[in-house]
């Protein structure tokens, strides 16, 4: 079932004028069937029938702006070649 | 005094005679080598050599004996080697054979002697094994075997000591090659210091020539000299840092050089090092990415790696600065929320499914729930269900949907609702009276136009689904599975929410038990049902059992899992199956609750009804109706389904002459025992009585005795009031028989039992007679006159 706010090309806070204007701007265009047209019209001038279409906005979750890491972190020098490999020569 | 004279000359020459004579030589020698008298037995064993049998092998064990007395070893070795040489002068084949065991350990003797006087030469040593191999070695084997076993052991060391020179010296491929060899020798001599020595060493020259070598085959190492196990797990830490295998690097530092010392201290300290080093790169890394996402440049796939590889950047990271991780994992809602948002606007709702179900708790977000919501209606509304993935996708669905703070958190996001406020009076997904926290155009008011009904809502999303669901799954099969399962799972949901009055998240029993949390919901029915006696609270509670069985809602599954196990029992025709389930701890279940144990009647009956309604002649029920009688405590409806279908089963089968007349009276008495005031079930006893007498007197049954014996049942306190009132069937055959007896002449106070006539008469009945009397002795006790 598609989206009745993008049936009739309408945002999520469009009162019921703007509605009825998109529906027969809707019908004009003919991007969509009249019946899924009447249909995406009723659903949204029903307001519990809108709210089942709201739902399908994904939720916005609170977040923080993403920042870049700040860190004290520095690079360092390894060197292997420096180990004492017979360090524990066991057959001195 | 010529005959004394010639008679002892005779004793003479007789006795002279004897003692020449093989056999008494040897005995002489015998008693000789018995007082360890070796060399005068020797002088007499040489006499008879050649004419005794056993002679060269006595004359060599004297020698061997002689040989281990000597104490100097040149000596020892003379007598020995004398002993070898007999084998020289044996001519017969029978003497070699016995002589060969006592060579053989003369043999052995030389043997241990030259093994004594090898001192560490390998070149001895293994002259001397080839001595054992080739030598004579009968009835001595396991002494040769061990003493060759100490050879190698030597050799072991010996070639162990000789490695060890040559590693010193850094002669590394040589000293690998000797500690090979000792290590044979060492594994066949169980010389086990030397085999695990033997390997550590190795490894430590093949390190020391920058050899790659991997230390997990050997499981020897952890037996070997613990300085030889530093050194190699030292080297070796060192080699794997050298490569760049760092995490290998940890493993042996932490696993095998957990000792103070500063040598390990430097290589902890390179490790760090190289984590450091590690993470400034990996912050780096970050922070590019985070410039690509801000730019919008980096694609989901980027994005979801980037996402993926926090979890590892955060345990690296927290090591070395807890701040920078703890910067790092606050970035990770920020991408995990960017990542959502481009799979559902890019329709990847499988995707975004996968990714919300990872994140921990998800289901106590109401965002992420409504978000599951969404994806699951796509992926469904796209075609994508399959028998894999269903279960999943329908419980996200439900659960979301039937989560009322879901919607609310719909109606935060709206803004052309200023007109309009919104009721959860009729909201289906909760029974408790009000939250907590709610928007302020939220009420619990009636539903008028102005007063939305939030349950209408999600009625609304409720049916938009099942249209899709019913309509549009194309596979007949999936399309079943898939409505069966959202119908169980919803009905499931609603007797919970029904029952429980806490403000909980209500999810379906899928849902609730792959996300860990159906206990926590069970827990609430029960409580339920403590405070309020509510069996279907514990009803509600079954589907959503996983694990836990120590909860009543857990009892009352196995309560009515026990009538199912009798149902499945009589669809089974198992008879046996329903008596093992009739123990008296079961039935103590079943009694627990009332609205389980006031049914099982009314379901077995069902059961065995649509059992009948199957074949109705069907003799196999018998056994399991009789056990369905016994298990349930209310059982008169079974009584009566159990002796009609038993009577008219008989009547059809005797009608139709399918069945003798005493087998319907056996399967009759079981009818007449559970309904002994049913007029049909008595009537039609009554009758098979009187055809299993006919039978009797007309030589139609060999089942006299078993006949007689249920009729004395009857006769014994078995005969009912509907009996009575029926039995003249029984009285009116006897009075036809005596009536037939008259007619031809006979004297019938013969077969009258009471009649005193008959015991003074003088006359006596033949067999014939006999079974005639006691036939209608019977037809009268068990009629009514």
């Amino acid at each position: 079932m598609t989206n009745p706010y993008t049936i009739l090309g309408v945002s999520q806070d469009a009162d019921k004028a703007e509605i009825m204007k998109a529906q027969m701007l809707a019908m004009k265009k003919k991007e969509f069937a009249l019946q899924e047209i009447a249909i995406a019209a009723k659903q949204l001038l029903d307001p519990a029938k809108r709210l089942a279409a709201d739902f399908m906005f994904p939720a916005k979750i609170k977040v923080k702006r993403i920042q870049p890491i700040q860190s004290t972190l520095a690079h360092q020098e390894i060197n292997v070649n420096a180990l004492n490999e017979n360090a524990f020569n066991s057959l001195k | 005094m010529e005959i004394v004279i010639v008679v002892i000359i005779v004793a003479i020459v007789g006795y002279l005679i004897y003692q020449s004579l093989p056999n008494t030589k040897f005995e002489k020698a015998q008693n000789l080598f018995n007082v360890k008298d070796y060399v005068q037995a020797i002088t007499v064993l040489n006499e008879i050599f050649e004419k005794h049998v056993d002679a060269p092998a006595k004359l060599a064990e004297c020698k061997l004996n002689l040989g281990k007395q000597a104490s100097a070893k040149p000596e020892k070795v003379n007598y020995f080697n004398e002993v070898v040489e007999i084998r020289k002068r044996i001519s017969k084949s029978e003497s070699i054979t016995k002589f060969e065991s006592i060579e053989a350990k003369a043999l052995f003797e030389i043997a241990l002697i030259q093994y004594e006087e090898t001192k560490g030469d390998i070149d001895k040593l293994n002259q001397n094994i080839k001595f054992i191999d080739t030598v004579n070695k009968k009835g001595s084997e396991s002494d040769f075997s061990s003493l060759k076993k100490k050879h190698f052991y030597d050799l072991a060391d010996i070639h162990f000591k000789k490695a060890t020179d040559k590693e010193k010296s850094d002669k590394l491929s040589e000293a690998i090659q000797i500690y090979n060899t000792g290590k044979d020798y060492a594994e066949k001599s169980d010389n086990n210091t030397v085999k695990n020595n033997s390997v550590t060493r190795i490894a430590i020259c093949q390190l020391k020539r920058n050899d790659k070598i991997n230390l997990d085959d050997f499981s020897e190492i952890g037996y070997s000299d613990k300085s030889y196990q530093k050194e190699l797990y030292y080297r070796y830490a060192i080699q794997l840092l050298k490569n760049k295998e760092y995490t290998a690097a940890e493993k042996v530092i932490s696993s095998n050089l957990n000792f103070q010392s500063a040598d390990i201290d430097k290589l902890s300290e390179i490790l760090k090092a190289e984590k450091n080093n590690n993470a400034v790169t990996k912050i780096e890394e970050i922070n590019t990415l985070i410039e690509q996402l801000q730019k919008k440049s980096l694609s989901i796939e980027e994005l979801k790696a980037f996402y993926d590889s926090l979890d590892k950047t955060i345990n690296e990271v927290k090591i070395l600065d807890i701040q920078v991780s703890e910067k790092i994992s606050a970035l990770k809602p920020t991408l995990f929320n960017r990542l959502l948002t481009q799979y559902i606007s890019a329709e990847q709702f499988g995707n975004a499914i996968s990714i919300i179900q990872k994140y921990p708790k998800f289901w106590e977000s109401p965002e992420l729930l409504k978000n599951l919501g969404i994806c699951c209606y796509g992926y469904t509304s796209k075609g994508l269900l399959t028998e894999r993935n269903y279960q999943t996708v329908i419980s996200g669905w439900l659960t979301s949907v039937f989560s009322d703070k879901v919607i609310l958190k719909s109606l935060d996001d709206t803004t052309w609702d200023d007109n309009y406020t919104f009721t959860l009076v009729e909201a289906i997904g909760s029974n408790y009276s009000q939250h907590e926290e709610t928007p302020d155009n939220v009420n619990y008011d009636e539903i008028s136009e102005s007063n939305i009904s939030i349950g209408a809502t999600q009625k609304e999303l409720l049916q938009q689904f099942e249209t899709i669901i019913h309509k549009e799954i194309q596979d007949a099969n999936l399309s079943k599975l898939v409505n069966d399962f959202y119908d169980k799972e919803k009905e499931a949901l609603e007797n919970v929410i029904s029952v429980i009055e806490k403000d909980i998240l209500f999810a379906t029993p899928h849902f609730a038990k792959q996300n860990g949390f159906n206990n926590e919901i069970i827990e609430e029915l029960d409580n339920d049902y403590h405070n309020y006696s509510n069996e279907e609270a514990l009803e509600a509670g079954v589907p959503y059992i996983k694990n836990s069985n120590s909860t009543v809602v857990y009892q009352y599954f196995y309560a009515s899992d026990l009538i199912d196990k009798v149902k499945t029992a009589i669809n089974n025709e198992n008879s046996i199956a329903i008596k093992n389930l009739n123990t008296k701890e079961n039935k103590q279940w079943i009694e627990k609750f009332d609205s389980i144990s006031e049914l099982v009647e009314d379901k077995l009956f069902n059961s065995i009804s649509n059992k009948i309604s199957e074949d109705d002649e069907n003799e196999k029920l018998i056994p399991v109706m009789e056990e369905c009688i016994l298990f349930s405590s209310q059982n008169a409806k079974l009584k009566h389904q159990y002796s009609n279908y038993v009577a008219n089963y008989c009547i059809s089968k005797v009608n139709e002459n399918e069945m003798d007349n005493f087998k319907a009276l056996s399967l009759m008495k079981g009818a007449y025992l559970r309904s002994p005031n049913n007029p049909k079930i008595v009537k039609n006893f009554i009758t098979l009585i009187r055809f299993n007498l006919m039978d009797i007197l007309n030589d139609r049954t060999r089942k006299m005795n078993e006949i007689y014996t249920i009729l004395d049942w009857v006769k014994k306190n078995n005969m009912s009031q509907t009996y009575k009132q029926n039995s003249n069937e029984l009285s009116t055959a006897r009075r036809e028989i005596i009536q037939q007896l008259k007619k031809a002449g006979a004297d019938i106070s013969l077969f009258d039992e009471s009649s005193f006539s008959s015991l003074l008469s003088g006359h006596s009945l033949n067999s014939q007679g006999l079974k005639m009397k006691k036939v209608l002795t019977y037809l009268k006790e068990l009629g009514n006159e």
